[in-house]
């Protein structure tokens, strides 16, 4: 026999504010009542693991400062992903473009911090890391604005190359990057006039109210000016924006090459903060990647990033200490996280569609 | 319940450390709870899982011994990548009033001597690790030797001697003089122990040549797989590891090629492949260290240990290793054993033909541990 109703998605024109709000709120909690059904099933108490995972990412002082200086550096591949993705442009080499912002960044503390006073220091290793990672996405940018390239593929696998470009300056005997006379292969430390000391004991550096007003001023850029205007236009309707007589090419470019900027600067935090040098250590931890989530999650806001992006990072710092305080195997804390992800990504659905069940037999009438 | 009982362990075990502090008043205190003479907590930080058959699953078995021996619970943390970000984990433990923490893999180094620096009551041991390197000459961040936190010790073992006789083993295996080497980073450590096997194989097969290929990672099952198969699609007929997965193994015996494993005794992951494989026993090492911290002292060492005192070891010997050459290997681990033989024993060259040691001549500690070159024999560029 067949189900007496059918369940049918129908596209929204319009989303109604509540949903925006409601929707992600909801996704994470179901998020935790699965994790939670999961939790049981294999024997560990759900009420201490989450209690632990919210304590250690965000209500002790310890959580909520090591989530917040993670968050700097994933704010910035957040912003990257979605300034790209806002412009239907997929740049997912945010990954390979934190490791250039960090080597251009390290090139900088090693060779123009020594000259310079911190205060011009600092800046100076963040504004170069971020030339560096628009420079390593100005290939794709130019082939995608040119020849209509997919960008997809050639940011990623530039990844790769980074990997290898940061793999080779860290080993190769008489590096510049390299500790000189060590002969175990590691990052020489940048001046100590580029190195910020994180804020009171923590692992949170002051870069992240740079992050963080860098976020809301491109939340006014895209919102308020006429470059974010042409950005909306472009997105929209592409043959529209042809018409109007606006540079399509152009703005392609812009666009990429900010958000290349975006993950250079982050991979620059890092030298200027918890790194202080290049370190292979950055191949393994994946923040470029994280960033595009974030922006998922964010759904392109850039305000809205700050907040995905501190929630992303407590969910990791509160995942990665559930081994250390509670008795729950890392696989769990990895396991949790990933569900957060997909249930607030596949509640993206419900926002776009109305979802309704209708009676067969009224159809058949 | 079982929270109850941790909590009031803890609470017990702090108000000790009080009452040792703070001289005899409160003795009558503590006697009410059951608080054995070895009670310490010890956590120890792995790169891998406990189950990757190598590596981490060899530490996890020194861990065992310990937790059977003291009488304790370790607390176990799996997982943890290598630098900057790895300093939560150590801050977290020592917070969480972790009193000795053994980091097992090398780049944990920096960040946990930082930690050291902040938590003077906990007691850090850095697996693999050397001082120097925290030093401002070693492209550290502390002044000097004398600088550095003294609730910090390194241990680490010669594995080169093992790494030698399972080369006599693979230099009797191969048919045709191509051996292949997975191996993770271009350190010295790892060039160490490719040097080392070298000259075993070449010591009883002179013209074998060893084929280096670097993975850039010491846990990554598929990657040492890929890495394998491609040494073993040009041509060798045995592969060794410095890797933490058996991985290698598996990949040779799929392609009917000899194995040497490494890190621990584990002939069934791929049991018509194996030959042999130098491998580690940390149980010693860790029951010492937990003990002296529970007496209230931190060995501050650089302890490095030998075949001699049982820190490095030789696994079985796999079902094609003949009589004979068992018993050569039995004859030259004897030698080793008894101080009459050293691997880096001259006449050695280097990769180019250079003569590096003299006849007769043996090299000294300090050249082995910052060894940054290949002898002659091996195939490949020592820089990665």
């Amino acid at each position: 026999m067949r189900a007496p109703f059918r369940i049918i998605f129908e596209q929204r024109s319009e989303t109604p504010r509540y949903l925006a709000a409601f929707v992600p709120l909801m996704s994470v909690l179901a998020a935790l009542v699965a994790g939670g059904i999961f939790l049981m099933a294999s024997g560990y108490s759900a009420s201490e693991t989450y209690s632990n995972m919210l304590s250690d990412g965000f209500l002790s002082s310890r959580g909520i400062t090591d989530t917040l200086g993670l968050s700097t550096v994933l704010i910035c591949t957040g912003l990257c992903a979605a300034f790209a993705f806002q412009m239907n442009l997929y740049n997912i080499g945010g990954e390979g473009q934190v490791y250039l912002g960090m080597l251009g960044g390290a090139w900088a503390g090693l060779a123009l911090g020594p000259r310079l006073p911190s205060v011009i220091a600092v800046p100076t290793v963040l504004l170069i890391g971020a030339a560096a990672g628009a420079l390593w996405i100005f290939i794709p940018a130019f082939v995608r604005a040119r020849l209509g390239t997919s960008e997809i593929v050639s940011t990623l696998l530039l990844t790769y190359i980074a990997a290898s470009v940061l793999n080779h300056f860290v080993y190769t005997p008489n590096s510049y990057f390299r500790a000189p006379n060590v002969t175990f292969p590691m990052g020489r430390a940048v001046s100590e006039s580029a190195q910020l000391t994180p804020l009171g004991g923590t692992r949170m550096y002051p870069t992240f109210f740079i992050v963080v007003a860098l976020a809301l001023f491109l939340y006014w850029v895209v919102k308020r000016t006429e470059f974010g205007y042409r950005i909306q236009v472009i997105s929209d309707s592409p043959r529209a924006a042809h018409y109007a007589g606006v540079n399509a090419r152009r703005t392609t470019m812009q666009v990429m090459l900010i958000s290349g900027a975006l993950a250079g600067f982050g991979g620059a935090t890092l030298i200027v903060g918890e790194f202080g040098k290049l370190d292979q250590g950055i191949l393994l931890l994946g923040y470029g990647y994280a960033g595009i989530v974030i922006a998922a999650l964010a759904r392109n806001n850039f305000a809205a990033i700050i907040v995905s992006g501190i929630l992303f990072s407590g969910l990791r710092v509160g995942g990665d200490k559930l081994q250390i305080t509670t008795e729950t195997p890392i696989h769990i804390g990895v396991m949790l996280q990933g569900a957060i992800l997909l249930f607030a990504l596949g509640g993206e659905a419900f926002r776009r569609y109305r979802i309704r069940a209708v009676r067969i037999q009224a159809v058949a009438q | 319940m079982k929270k109850f009982w941790k909590l009031a362990a803890t609470a017990a075990a702090a108000s000790l450390i009080v009452a040792a502090c703070g001289g005899s008043d409160s003795a009558s205190d503590t006697t009410s709870a059951p608080v054995e003479k070895t009670d310490v907590k010890v956590a120890v930080v792995y790169i891998g899982t406990t189950e990757d058959k190598g590596w981490s699953y060899q530490h996890e078995q020194g861990i065992l011994q310990l937790e059977q021996e003291l009488g304790v619970e370790v607390k176990r943390v799996e997982n943890v990548p290598e630098g900057a970000q790895s300093e939560q984990t150590f801050e977290q433990l020592a917070a969480d009033g972790y009193q000795l923490i053994f980091a097992t893999s090398f780049g944990y180094g920096s960040p946990m001597a930082k930690v050291a620096v902040k938590h003077p009551e906990v007691c850090m041991q850095w697996a693999t690790g050397a001082k120097f390197l925290l030093t401002k000459a070693g492209g550290g961040e502390f002044a000097d030797f004398d600088a550095l936190p003294t609730n910090l010790g390194t241990y680490f073992g010669a594995a080169e001697e093992a790494r030698y006789l399972s080369g006599i083993a693979a230099g009797k295996a191969t048919k045709n003089g191509k051996i292949g080497y997975v191996a993770a980073f271009p350190i010295p450590e790892v060039l160490r122990g490719i040097n080392a096997f070298t000259l075993g194989v070449r010591s009883v097969n002179a013209e074998a040549t060893v084929q280096v290929t670097w993975t850039k990672t010491w846990f990554d099952p598929s990657l040492e797989k890929q890495a394998s198969e491609s040494l073993l699609d040009a041509g060798v007929d045995v592969l060794a590891q410095h890797q933490d997965t058996t991985a290698p193994g598996v990949a040779a015996q799929a392609k009917g090629a000899k194995w040497v494993g490494y890190n621990s005794d584990v002939k069934e992951a791929a049991p018509d492949a194996w030959l042999t494989a130098p491998t580690w026993n940390w149980g010693p090492f860790y029951v010492k260290t937990a003990k002296a911290v529970a007496a209230g002292t931190c060995p501050s060492e650089e302890f490095y240990g030998d075949m001699k005192g049982g820190m490095v070891t030789l696994g079985s010997f796999g079902t094609s290793v003949d009589a004979d050459t068992q018993s050569l290997i039995e004859e030259k681990k004897a030698a080793i054993i008894d101080g009459s033989f050293a691997p880096f024993t001259g006449a050695i060259n280097k990769q180019d033909g250079k003569a590096w040691l003299k006849a007769g001549e043996k090299a000294e500690l300090g050249a082995l541990l910052s060894m940054d070159f290949f002898v002659e024999g091996v195939v490949g560029s020592a820089k990665g």
